[in-house]
């Protein structure tokens, strides 16, 4: 425990600072922004239908929410929009195997009075299996238009929360004025984690591991129960509704996977583990580690998508520190740097389909990793099929989307130059047949979004102290602009890693932001808010698990 | 013919090797001829000049001037030491957790969901000539987690290479300080030594008739009858009633340990062996009636206050006694010389080579239930053993060589600096230490609100 291990976690990008959508109402519209039609036609195109499956100078047309049309000689309805395709690539929509996207984090439900902490309420320990993430969803989540804007169309969203927070849905990224009119399908997975309760059962990975079998167990009995019940009740004990147990009836029916959140090998091993003792399907998403779980994906018949946040690459030390161990253990350390990359390639040569998920990756850093992937194996069409029609199968959704073919969604993105080239730039994403266009008011803010000149004030390298009880740390926050997003860095004067500043916000003078550190494989998440003025931050910083605060300051250091 | 033969059997091996393999990770086992060694078997004394054949993982042979058999790898041990592998009965190494310490009452839990393969202590353990270990639960919990016994089989990243294959299960309860603490500390049961025999009793009684139920519902031969509601934790209770799970107890004082002898009497469960028990020396005639075990620590006493009234001379009595009785670890730096633990026997109590040695080997064996596999060297046992440079129980002694189902899992003249198997690619390159403070202490690690000083100690 006492080695503090800051780990790089994701940067969900929150403050959008280009509002870069267009108007898709599609009702009686006062503002004139609606388009005047919803059939449109992509002219001349490098249309990529599906990896490897390329047409030069072809055409798509996309009508009332399909593909109506894609080939070399197609008609075009003389009510279409037309876009001239020259220089332009065409590619299914991407579909992102698990996220947090459009999800907003709930208030972390309050330590109750007087807690029995062997048995907490369900809500405190985090067992919220009848949840929908739905319910979560916030249609303008800046996350929504940020994923978008890199090419995703579809996302399997699932519920913030410990343990089983809900259900997960596939979301249309797109605009609309319900939650409701954007899911493609609700309810398409249990969602699962290795999240502990704080101070309360169950904690960690031992207590989650013999609760999920006890919930297991008994809603197969629960099950069974109300079947019997259901087929001839006279004279047969009346099944009590229980609700957390009811929600495991479709995965015990094996209608519905559990989505194992799984980063480690260690961690994915434990979920496989509960799938072969248990025997529902599994899923696992963010796996960071699976170059030695091959066999054990392959043999339990377990499913996966692979995170898309990649570990940075290694410093290497200054030459004058460089003794011959030193070498030794930076070689080592390069060699798993490059272990975490080729297994991709290596997964899919051994037969492993997998998507992809984005959760524990920042929105900012996705299109640097899936290059990064290009360099250690995989292939354009590898990387296009885990983005497309690999992860549409995983998630059953193959006959309505995944590939550019007629009559499926109008799910595209389009780019000027290839998508994995270095110079390309998305161009337009259609979402269930509505154009967002990317071209339009590119870089300025406009007038009713001034956060991006607010913003640029915040921008630049802070000198921040903490008050933490054993004492004062200090050391720099970086705040930069990436992309039109805010992004951070946290470093440390005691030579301890960086930390990424995750979720930072900057509105009417409040500075918020996240940052987690591995405290002995226990996740602690600190999040800092506080107000602003001139070169001076006052934050708090609260460890909610613990339910304490101490501040953080910081000066900004004056621009040589 | 002949020919065809052949054909068709190593078709027929490479097939039952290949459904094997499908089945289950096949745990590495290998062969090797240990040469001209003193042999310390423990079960039959100390054979000089004399040769160990270990074959497919086995003990094959004990005897002088075996004929190497073809491809079977020889280890010249002239002058050498050879013992059976160091078995630790307490040890939290090479687990990712060690408490769910939330609840006083967590039997449903088990250690065997996070063993943790990876962790350096395994190597480290093994350089001290330990073989197995016995991966406890914490004492936050009166009747905390199941416990998880293991072969330090180290380099695989999968747990389920470390498990001791058909070893007993075994679970952790605990007395005293520690689970009072946590009540306290929780504002739930138990606050006192009182609270901690009412709810070991009130479990056990619940355990009955949880049973009671289900034998009732298995009996029923109506096509209307409902399930009770399924209990993981009451589950487990019934099999240490049963007697399918030996109770391994945190405890210090002589009241305790007596208290718990007089409640398994009560419930008429037989298996049990105490940990630390460092007053058990005041009772030691009670627990040889009784056949409880005692695993000990040789020297360390006076962290907390009931464990004041502690001697040297604990293991030393208690094995005079007729108390089966074994010297553990519980930390990742003393399991790497348990061998000096057990030797402190023979300044304190004057046990013979034997008796001391029987106490990080055949004595937790039996404690663990493993003593017809490992504990001793003897045709048929396990190929785990361990290589002495001097007599192990000197204070010269260096491990030299360690072997598990015998295939050699340490060797000091290619001892690898860099053990680690996985490696954090985003990871500083610092100052390591041999001493790992985190294998230390970690009886009572996530039974408490995480301390502030750790959480933001980098160094």
């Amino acid at each position: 425990m006492k080695k503090l291990r800051k780990t790089f976690f994701p940067l969900l990008l929150i403050l959008p600072m280009l509002f870069l959508s267009a108007n898709v109402n599609a009702q009686s519209d006062p503002t004139a922004e609606s388009p005047a039609t919803r059939t449109y036609a992509i002219q001349n195109a490098t249309i990529v239908q599906a990896p490897g499956n390329v047409i030069e100078g072809g055409t798509i047309v996309i009508e009332n929410g399909l593909i109506s049309a894609v080939g070399k000689n197609v008609n075009i309805p003389a009510y279409a929009e037309i876009i001239d395709g020259t220089d332009l690539f065409v590619y299914p929509g991407f579909i992102d195997g698990m996220a947090y996207t459009g999800a907003k984090r709930p208030e972390q439900p309050e330590r109750p009075r007087n807690l029995f902490t062997p048995d907490p309420p369900n809500e405190y320990a985090g067992i919220t299996p009848e949840k929908h993430v739905v319910d979560q969803i916030v249609i303008d989540d800046a996350s929504i238009s940020s994923m978008r804007k890199l090419g995703f169309t579809v996302s399997h969203t699932v519920p913030y929360g410990r343990m089983l927070p809900g259900s997960g849905a596939l979301v249309l990224l797109t605009e609309k004025e319900h939650a409701d009119l954007m899911l493609l399908q609700e309810d398409v997975s249990l969602y699962t984690q290795f999240a502990g309760a704080p101070g309360a059962y169950p904690g960690n990975t031992l207590g989650i591991m013999a609760k999920f079998r006890d919930l297991y167990r008994n809603a197969e009995l629960s099950k069974q129960h109300s079947e019997m019940y259901a087929s001839g009740p006279a004279g047969m004990e009346r099944p009590t509704r229980d609700r957390t147990l009811e929600a495991f009836y479709p995965v015990v029916a094996k209608q519905k996977p559990i989505f194992y959140n799984a980063n480690t090998a260690l961690e994915a091993r434990r979920a496989i583990r509960l799938k072969n003792e248990l025997g529902f399907n599994l899923v696992i998403g963010n796996l960071q580690q699976g170059w030695d779980l091959v066999d054990a994906i392959k043999n339990s018949g377990t499913q996966v998508f692979m995170s898309l946040e990649l570990p940075e690459e290694p410093k290497e030390a200054k030459e004058e520190d460089q003794t011959e161990e030193v070498k030794q253990l930076e070689e080592r350390r390069m060699e798993f740097y490059k272990r975490y990359l080729t297994q991709y390639a290596e997964m899919k040569k051994a037969g492993v389909k997998f998507g992809f998920s984005t959760i524990d990756a920042s929105a900012g850093k996705i299109k640097k990793n899936l290059k990064t992937l290009l360099d250690y194996g995989m292939t354009e069409d590898d990387l296009l099929a885990a983005l497309t029609i690999d992860a549409a199968e995983l998630l059953g959704i193959n006959t309505i989307t995944g590939s550019l073919e007629k009559g499926k969604l109008g799910n595209a993105v389009i780019t000027k130059g290839a998508y994995f080239a270095d110079d390309s730039q998305v161009k337009y994403v259609f979402v269930d047949g509505d154009k967002f266009d990317f071209e339009v008011k590119e870089k300025k803010a406009n007038g009713e979004n001034a956060a991006p000149a607010n913003a640029e004030a915040i921008v630049g390298t802070w000198s921040y102290t903490v008050m933490s009880p054993e004492g004062e740390q200090g050391g720099k926050m970086i705040i930069r602009m990436e992309d039109g997003f805010l992004a951070g860095t946290l470093t440390s004067n005691d030579g301890s890693p960086d930390n990424d500043m995750q979720n930072i916000s900057f509105r009417d003078g409040e500075l918020n932001f996240e940052f987690t550190i591995d405290a002995g494989g226990q996740s602690v998440l600190v999040l800092v808010s506080g107000p602003v003025t001139g070169n001076e931050f006052d934050g708090e910083a609260t460890v909610e698990q613990f339910n304490v605060s101490f501040p953080l300051r910081a000066t900004k250091d004056e621009a040589k | 013919m002949k020919a065809l033969n052949m054909k068709k059997s190593t078709l027929l091996i490479a097939f039952v090797l290949l459904v094997t393999s499908v089945v289950q990770a096949q745990v590495k086992k290998g062969d090797v001829l240990i040469k001209n060694a003193t042999v310390i078997t423990i079960t039959n004394g100390t054979l000089e000049n004399t040769d160990v054949l270990i074959r497919d993982g086995k003990i094959d042979k004990i005897g002088k001037s075996i004929k190497t058999p073809r491809g079977v790898e020889e280890v010249d041990a002239t002058g050498k030491f050879v013992m059976p592998g160091i078995l630790d009965a307490h040890s939290h190494i090479a687990g990712t957790s060690i408490n769910e310490g939330t609840s006083q009452v967590t039997a449903e839990v088990t250690m065997e969901d996070v063993v943790n393969p990876m962790d350096v202590s395994i190597y480290r353990a093994l350089a001290g000539g330990v073989t197995s270990i016995h991966l406890m639960h914490g004492s936050a919990n009166v009747i905390g987690g199941q416990n998880e016994t293991l072969k330090l089989r180290y380099g695989s990243t999968n747990p389920d290479d470390l498990r001791f294959e058909g070893a007993p299960r075994t679970i952790k309860f605990a007395l005293g300080e520690n689970p009072t603490r946590g009540g306290r500390a929780r504002g739930i049961q138990p606050q006192s030594r009182m609270g901690v025999e009412a709810m070991l009793r009130n479990s056990f009684s619940e355990a009955l008739v949880y049973k009671k139920k289900w034998d009732a519902y298995r009996k029923d031969k109506s096509s209307k009858k409902v399930a009770p509601e399924y209990n993981l934790r009451m589950e487990t209770l019934v099999d240490i009633l049963e007697g399918e799970i030996l109770v391994h107890c945190h405890s210090y004082r002589a009241d305790e340990i007596y208290m718990l002898l007089k409640v398994f009497s009560d419930f008429g469960i037989e298996k049990l062996t105490f940990q630390h028990a460092n007053e058990a020396y005041k009772v030691a005639p009670e627990l040889a009636e009784f056949g409880a075990g005692a695993s000990v620590f040789a020297d360390w006493w006076a962290y907390k206050l009931e464990v004041y009234y502690s001697t040297a001379y604990n293991a030393a009595i208690l094995t005079k006694n007729g108390v089966n009785t074994s010297i553990n670890s519980d930390s990742g730096e003393l399991i790497r010389h348990l061998f000096h633990e057990a030797a402190k026997t023979q300044k304190y109590g004057q046990l013979s080579d034997n008796e001391a040695l029987a106490l990080i080997t055949i004595n937790p064996a039996k404690q663990l239930g493993i003593d017809h596999r490992v504990g001793s060297i003897e045709e048929g046992k396990d190929g785990d053993i361990a290589i002495f440079e001097g007599h192990p129980l000197s204070t010269y002694a260096i491990p030299v060589m360690t072997f598990v189902d015998g295939v050699k899992y340490f060797d000091r003249d290619n001892d690898v600096k860099d053990q680690r198997i996985y490696i954090d690619p985003e990871s500083t390159i610092e100052t390591v230490q041999i001493f790992d403070a985190h294998s230390q202490h970690r009886c009572m690690e996530d039974a408490e609100v995480v301390n502030f000083y750790d959480l933001f100690n980098n160094k």
